[in-house]
């Protein structure tokens, strides 16, 4: 049970929206700190150039062991962390669709669809913040509100927790890691923390490449990265080993038709508005995802999104936040236009558009060479068995329970 | 509505003799008789017969308040232990839903004390029953033009949670009993010896009392465990999780139902539950908060041995030595107290749910 399922009436909200103002400054400052690519973009050298990727951070109160990674591992493909024991996380994070969903929305709990795409495990450890709209501050807060989350796992703590109890192997297991005599959910969200922080993917042909193997690019891909790097810009935004710099920009992706023609969509819509404490305003006139502005509720913010890692999306297609494009070759069209799709569609929030994105001028071979290198932010396909689920088990036997009758 | 019973007269009836306190019962105790009509709003009604019978109510749409509170049971659950959301099971009987408007107080344990409008929140949003947010359920009710058009008609406005959770009461205020032989004055002569005893030597009406039958008060009857509840984990889950929210200590060990021990965690009301109403019963088997008892001759032997075994069983509660034809007695007067099924489209919402949500034509145009 929990307040968050009662709705409060749209005053209540309108108050909540006064509150999160407060928050603004805080995430202003949050993201200058962590922005470094931010001063260095001002400052003369330019951007980070793209560098081979290093090991994933590893917070000092989550460290790796490899019973805690199995452990994490399980849970990470356990549907009972979940509301209705359907819909876990490798439900819509499933390996062979590049550890998210291959549809614009991600898929979502039964009787729902998602507003958003469904973003890759792979490197995930690496962000600052996670989501789309770097909502949460690391990879142990991410968890629990993907699992709770309305649209998505649909879970509460207490009736998870129990499950776990019930289930001996994870009696075991936590006891063994975490060295509690029952599972405790908070301890759930770490070991998974713990599993996603080995799906990495550090020996790309871009890696490769950047290490020194010279072979590991064709001729054609060096000619796109010198695009890449130059006349498309692309470096701008996506540099460092992540190619990623964790900013947040308003690119003009154009909102996905679907929430004109799909009801179940409408609904969703709608519920994350609700749910994100627009002001009643807000929530009556928004039509398209605002994305960075629910985090300080400034209205420069509509529309931004943060950019994510080009690593392995050869695999997690369709792109974007709300997957609006289905190949590489779309994605490279929207930005030659200036950002804008083959419609002429562009952001809702046009007046947020970053000046850097313009229109490029590639010319088709360009634009093929450009393709042809954002393949080797991709390696080999990573795939994984689904490990076998542990079984629940009474935990009293009928003996047991005539005793403490008889004492009663 | 109901007269409660003062606690002091109550314990006086108790510690007298039991020849003594079948003359006092019979004067001291609310009259059993008649429900008092409640008013209705149609337009209200209507809209909360919609809501009760719809999937959408919970939160992967797959079952609604009827999947466990069934017409033809009087609207209680088919089997023991209720139903629970899917990948869950239940720890309880759900409770018969006719005349629950006519109550202050409700579940088995009594741990709701307000109105009605609580008790629907909770069904809605709790993991294990329906487990909804209440959010998404309000902007699925926009997306149905009917239930915009019911919602307006109501008064309500747009739809709104806090809308649902008046039209659902209202609704519930239509499944009063009707009919019931008790209630015309026809009951057979073996009923009216079974009212007699129920009164006096049988003593039922120390609690059971007032035109529901029932003080709406905590005893403990002693009734066993069902044990299903912790041999089934699906079951053992949801009563980990109910007991853990309760706030009650060592709630993983525990191997009893504490009743109204979730409510005051005091001691003294370990394994006491709220005297239920006795009116229905025909169509609500099993019986008690957890369905361990399968029939009413049952029920009645179960009482002429003075209830289970329980250390901190009611003292009102002894062994009644009612022969065979007053135990058949008492038993024609718990049936007289049926009346008709509440199963035609008067109560039961009849029409399909369509399918799928409409699409808001114009959707960029309009005003969500
Ligand atoms: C119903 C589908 C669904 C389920 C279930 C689900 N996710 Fe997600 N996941 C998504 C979507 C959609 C996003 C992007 C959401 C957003 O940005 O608002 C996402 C984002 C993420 C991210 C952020 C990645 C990044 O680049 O920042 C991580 C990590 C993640 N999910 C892990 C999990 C874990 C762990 C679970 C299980 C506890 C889980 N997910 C359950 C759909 C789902
Ligand atoms: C101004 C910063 C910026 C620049 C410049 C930029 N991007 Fe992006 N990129 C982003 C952001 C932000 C997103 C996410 C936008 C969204 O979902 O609305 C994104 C998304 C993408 C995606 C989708 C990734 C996924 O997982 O869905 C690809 C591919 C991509 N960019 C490639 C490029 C290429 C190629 C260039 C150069 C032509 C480029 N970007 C230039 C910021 C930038
Ligand atoms: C998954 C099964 C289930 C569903 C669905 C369900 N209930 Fe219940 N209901 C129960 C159980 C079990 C109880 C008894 C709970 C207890 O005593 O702890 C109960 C008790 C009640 C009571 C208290 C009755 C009394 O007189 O004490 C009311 C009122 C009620 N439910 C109404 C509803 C409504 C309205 C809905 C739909 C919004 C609903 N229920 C959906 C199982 C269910
Ligand atoms: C001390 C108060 C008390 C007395 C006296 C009492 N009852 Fe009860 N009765 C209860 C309580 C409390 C319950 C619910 C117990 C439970 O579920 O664990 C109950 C349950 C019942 C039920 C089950 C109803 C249902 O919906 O499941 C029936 C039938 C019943 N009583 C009949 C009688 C009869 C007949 C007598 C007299 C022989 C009687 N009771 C005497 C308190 C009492």
């Amino acid at each position: 049970m929990s307040i968050k399922k009662i709705a409060p009436t749209l005053v209540a909200v309108a108050v909540a929206t006064v509150l999160t103002a407060c928050q603004a400054q805080e995430t202003k400052t949050g993201s200058a700190a962590s922005g470094k690519s931010m001063a260095a973009k001002t400052a003369q050298s330019g951007p980070p150039p793209l560098a081979p990727l290093g090991a994933p951070p590893i917070p000092p109160d989550n460290k790796q062991t490899p019973a805690k990674i199995e452990l994490g591992k399980i849970l990470f493909f356990d549907p009972r962390l979940g509301g209705d024991a359907s819909t876990g996380c490798s439900t819509c994070h499933e390996p062979d669709q590049g550890w998210a969903w291959a549809e614009d929305f991600s898929r979502g709990y039964p009787g729902t669809v998602h507003w958003r795409n469904s973003q890759t495990i792979i490197n995930s450890a690496y962000y600052a913040r996670n989501f789309w709209a770097g909502s949460v501050p690391s990879l142990e807060k991410q968890a629990p509100s993907a699992a709770k989350g309305g649209v998505a796992g649909n879970g509460e703590n207490d009736i998870m927790e129990s499950r776990l109890a019930l289930i001996p192997e994870y009696r075991k297991r936590f006891k063994e890691v975490f060295g509690t005599e029952w599972p405790i959910i908070g301890h759930a969200w770490k070991a998974i923390a713990a599993f996603e922080r080995t799906l990495v993917q550090r020996d790309t042909p871009l890696d490769k490449y950047l290490l020194g193997d010279k072979s590991a690019l064709t001729e054609q891909q060096v000619q796109g990265m010198a695009l890449f790097n130059g006349k498309a810009g692309c470096i701008q935004c996506h540099n460092g080993e992540l190619a990623s710099d964790q900013d947040y920009y308003n690119i003009g992706v154009p909102p996905n038709t679907r929430w004109e023609e799909d009801g179940l969509a409408q609904v969703t819509f709608r519920f994350e508005l609700y749910a994100k404490g627009m002001t009643e305003e807000g929530y009556r006139t928004t039509k398209a995802d605002p994305g960075f502005y629910f985090r300080g509720k400034n209205k420069w913010d509509k529309g931004k999104f943060r950019t994510p890692s080009l690593r392995y999306t050869t695999f997690t297609a369709p792109y974007m936040h709300n997957g609006v494009f289905y190949t590489m070759e779309e994605v490279v069209d929207f930005y030659n236009r200036g950002g804008f799709d083959e419609d002429g569609r562009t952001t809702a929030f046009p007046e947020n558009k970053s000046k850097l994105i313009k229109p490029l001028g590639l010319t088709d071979e360009e634009k093929e060479n450009l393709v042809a290198f954002l393949e080797a932010f991709s390696g080999e396909e990573m795939l994984m068995e689904k490990p076998a689920m542990p079984e629940y088990a009474p935990l009293f036997t009928r003996a047991e329970l005539e005793a403490a009758q008889e004492e009663k | 509505m109901v007269v409660r019973v003062s606690t002091g007269r109550a314990l006086l009836a108790a510690t007298l003799g039991v020849g003594m306190a079948v003359t006092a019962q019979a004067a001291s105790y609310p009259d059993i008789g008649p429900l008092p009509q409640l008013k209705i709003d149609k337009a209200k009604a209507e809209l909360g017969k919609r809501l009760f019978f719809d999937n959408r109510l919970s939160g992967d749409a797959a079952i609604s308040c009827a999947e466990c509170h069934v017409p033809e049971k009087a609207y209680g659950s088919k089997e023991a232990l209720s139903p629970g959301y899917p990948g869950n099971g239940h720890f309880r009987n759900a409770s018969s839903l006719v005349n629950t408007a006519h109550k202050n107080i409700w579940n088995w344990d009594g741990r709701i004390g307000t109105n009605l409008n609580d008790m629907t929140r909770e069904m809605i949003t709790e993991d294990y029953i329906m487990n909804m947010d209440m959010r998404i359920m309000q902007e699925r009710l926009k997306q149905d033009p009917l239930y915009v058009k019911m919602f307006k008609d109501a008064g309500y406005g747009e739809p709104s949670n806090g809308s649902v959770r008046k039209a659902i009461p209202e609704y519930l205020k239509t499944l009063t009993s009707t009919g019931s032989p008790f209630d015309k004055g026809a009951m057979s002569a073996s009923a009216k010896r079974g009212m007699k005893l129920f009164k006096g030597k049988a003593g039922c009406i120390q609690c059971h009392n007032g035109p529901l039958l029932s003080d709406l008060k905590p005893h403990n009857t002693g009734v066993p465990e069902n044990f299903d509840v912790f041999l089934d984990p699906m079951n053992h889950q949801a009563f980990m999780a109910f007991t853990m929210f309760q706030g009650v200590p060592d709630y993983r060990n525990l191997k009893r139902d504490p009743g109204y021990f979730n409510v005051t965690l005091e001691k003294q009301d370990m394994g006491k539950f709220i005297t239920p109403s006795l009116r229905e019963l025909k169509y609500s088997a099993p019986y008690m908060h957890n369905g361990v008892i399968k029939t009413l001759s049952e029920v009645v032997e179960f009482y002429n041995n003075g209830g289970g075994k329980d250390s901190n069983k009611s003292k009102k509660l002894k062994s009644l030595g009612l022969s065979a034809n007053e135990q058949k007695d008492l038993v024609a007067f718990l049936e007289s107290l049926s009346g008709d099924p509440l199963t035609s489209p008067k109560y039961v919402w009849d029409q399909p749910y369509p399918a799928e949500y409409p699409v808001i034509e114009n959707w960029t145009q309009v005003r969500n």
